[in-house]
């Protein structure tokens, strides 16, 4: 008789077990959603450390109230809704966070995290710099729930659906942001694009 | 990179929201179809939607950590998960102290204890506050305050005592 492993469990079972305090079955959780959960956390932050910070901050709220949540909605809209309410917290703590480009802290350090370089003529080098930093000052301007909506929906291809139970708001709210983003965004980009 | 000299215009406001859902494949049923049609005569909606697919990709960007970054994390969510079942198991095991029968049981012994104390104790503290050769003068000093019955009931004895004890009632009267 074939036996299932954790990893093939879907996660609906894996929370089940883990409530039932099997630790490793939540383990497989964190493994299944880490790197969409970092990448959330970074699209936020900009910055490496605090995105792991905060996304392994909302893994340990998720296994501590894991009892609390009682699978109608999915797990991962739920663990979502603590990861991008602690990023949220993070950018109100914070006020206005410096964009840097990631080029520039890629070019910084060893070269080879982040983007991949790109060899290019410094014309070219000095418009994509300046186009990087048209962007992350122009995602940095959007109000709050607008950048939440467009992130989630633009960077991590969420559904409307599933950003509405994240952001806990209705549909029409939510398209009414992303809307709203995408219009800022393409005024203040497409004459530099 | 090419900057564009002409003046940015939008879409048809009426259709600016589906075009931009549209663009995501959000749009469906009857909104993607009058979307589609509209597409297919309006230069402006079209150049809308053209620019959504040449700008919004360009402001995705990941970061990309090497595999050793990976492993590290891992191992410490590992480690906060472990540390964190552990407080809760001794948070849990408190708790259990304090379920079913010891409470009530406890709670029940401080309230006799309370009540014991309350009803008894009074007794055994009252009689002690005064001195022996006080007590006399305690008894009396009521019946000091009227000589003249005192001096009816002949109470030749006490007559010291009553000159003493009507001199501490008289700094009452």
């Amino acid at each position: 008789m074939k036996t299932s492993q954790p990893a093939e469990f879907g996660d609906e079972e894996l929370v089940t077990l883990a409530q039932k305090g099997q630790r490793e079955a939540f383990e497989v959780l964190v493994e299944r959603y880490q790197t969409k959960a970092y990448r959330i956390a970074f699209d936020f932050t900009r910055d490496r450390e605090e995105a792991k910070d905060l996304s392994q901050e909302a893994f340990l709220r998720a296994f501590i109230h894991l009892k609390s949540f009682d699978l109608r909605a999915g797990f991962y809209t739920w663990f979502y809704r603590i990861l991008v309410n602690l990023c949220l917290d993070y950018r109100r703590r914070r006020g206005r966070v410096s964009w840097e480009p990631l080029d520039e802290k890629s070019e910084k350090a060893d070269g080879k995290d982040g983007v991949a370089s790109v060899v290019r003529s410094p014309d070219q080098g000095a418009m994509t710099e300046e186009f990087s930093r048209r962007i992350e000052k122009a995602l940095a301007e959007l109000p709050l729930k607008q950048r939440t909506a467009f992130i989630l929906k633009n960077h991590q291809d969420l559904s409307i659906h599933d950003i509405a139970k994240v952001m806990q708001s209705a549909e029409g709210t939510v398209k009414v942001h992303i809307h709203r983003a995408v219009v800022a965004l393409r005024q203040k980009l497409a004459e530099f694009a | 990179m090419v900057r564009h000299e002409h003046t940015l215009q939008g879409a048809c406001k009426e259709f600016e929201q589906d075009l931009v859902l549209y663009y995501y494949e959000e749009c469906a049923g009857p909104e993607r179809s009058r979307a589609e049609k509209h597409l297919q005569s309006c230069a402006l909606c079209q150049q809308f939607l053209a620019d959504l697919r040449r700008l919004l990709p360009l402001t995705i960007k990941q970061d990309e950590p090497p595999q050793v970054f990976w492993q590290s994390y891992s191992k410490e969510v590992r480690r906060k998960l472990a540390t964190a079942e552990q407080k809760g198991r001794w948070w849990s095991d408190l708790a259990a102290l304090l379920r079913p029968w010891p409470v009530p049981a406890l709670a029940t012994a401080l309230v006799l204890i309370l009540a014991l104390t309350l009803t008894f104790g009074k007794r055994v503290w009252r009689p002690q506050d005064l001195p022996p050769e006080e007590e006399g003068v305690m008894e009396i000093l009521p019946m000091a305050e009227n000589l003249e019955f005192f001096k009816a009931m002949d109470m030749l004895d006490s007559l010291e005592l009553l000159e003493a004890g009507a001199g501490l009632g008289n700094g009452s009267a």
